[in-house]
């Protein structure tokens, strides 16, 4: 098992108990639910009083934030042992490619997705000079699809703790 | 007998944590950060129901499965929305930041004593 390992450190040996996997599991939801709300929070105050511009929360805004969304579910809604599809013998017919492929479409999903809340900042925000009461509207998306690739970030790493932990108990 | 030790501090927290929220809520007469303790109350919800759905016979496969996932992903969600409908609400002004702050405090007392709750009667159960 050690000697075809990719990379040249090994991991923690911390990451591979059950506990560790379970708190990056909540953590995961703790963090989409804060990038969530980050983006409640700017739709909000475009509404409330406090916003006294003429700068306004659109469905433009939510474009970045649903393709964030999107990304993410595809990612984790992949099997990850197809993956490696290599080393099995049964996932013939290309399983491990279709996989790669739908994994890259939802990764292509969610950069695009940061990518699109920095373009709504910069275009929407940055160059009309908005001030900062009203930039907080450009920040908080950003912040919010970073969040979204973080949640999913960490998500990915502790399912894939899971097989290490059961490759260790049925041992 | 520790258990009821327990139990009469677990309620004692509890009654302090319904304090402060509806303080919070009745000082200045805005009834939305009650709302805090509804997102607190569901928060374990999902835990339990994709805990019934995983198969409990299998050995190997304990706690892994990814429905039970889902269902933490879920509750984790729902933990720190009860943090965060309380700060969205004192940014734009529908409460006030007092009311933001006695809500935060007495939810994750209210969340602690669920918590503390079901772990304690968990205990019991396997013996």
């Amino acid at each position: 098992m050690s000697s075809d390992r990719l990379f040249r450190f090994p991991k923690p040996q911390w990451l591979n108990s059950a506990n560790s996997r379970t708190a990056g599991v909540y953590l995961a939801g703790g963090l989409f639910s804060l990038s969530f709300f980050l983006l409640i929070d700017a739709a909000s105050f475009s509404k409330s009083l406090k916003n006294a511009s003429d700068f306004h929360m659109n469905f433009v805004d939510w474009i970045p934030g649903i393709f964030s969304a999107l990304g993410m579910l595809v990612i984790n809604s992949i099997d990850k042992t197809r993956l490696s599809g290599d080393t099995f013998a049964y996932s013939g017919d290309g399983v491990a490619w279709k996989a790669r492929v739908v994994l890259f479409m939802g990764f292509a999903a969610m950069a695009g997705g940061l990518a699109g809340s920095v373009t709504v900042m910069v275009l929407k925000y940055v160059v009309p000079e908005a001030g900062f009461p009203t930039l907080w509207m450009g920040v908080a998306n950003v912040m919010a699809n970073a969040l979204v690739m973080i949640s999913s970030a960490v998500l990915w790493v502790s399912q894939n703790m899971e097989d290490d932990y059961t490759y260790n108990l049925a041992l | 007998m520790a258990g009821l030790k327990t139990i009469i501090l677990l309620s004692f927290i509890l009654a302090i944590g319904f304090l402060l929220v509806i303080l919070s809520s009745a000082l200045f007469h805005n009834f939305l950060p009650l709302l805090v303790v509804a997102t607190y109350v569901l928060a374990p919800v999902p835990n339990w129901i994709c805990g019934r759905a995983q198969s409990n016979d299998d050995f190997m496969d304990g706690g892994s499965s990814s429905i039970v996932e889902l269902g933490r992903f879920l509750t984790g969600f729902l933990v720190v929305m009860g943090v965060a409908l309380p700060v969205v609400l004192a940014h734009t002004e529908q409460i006030r930041y007092e009311a933001m702050a006695m809500s935060i405090v007495g939810g994750l007392l209210i969340y602690t004593t669920i918590i503390s709750f079901t772990l304690f009667f968990r205990e019991q159960e396997e013996f």
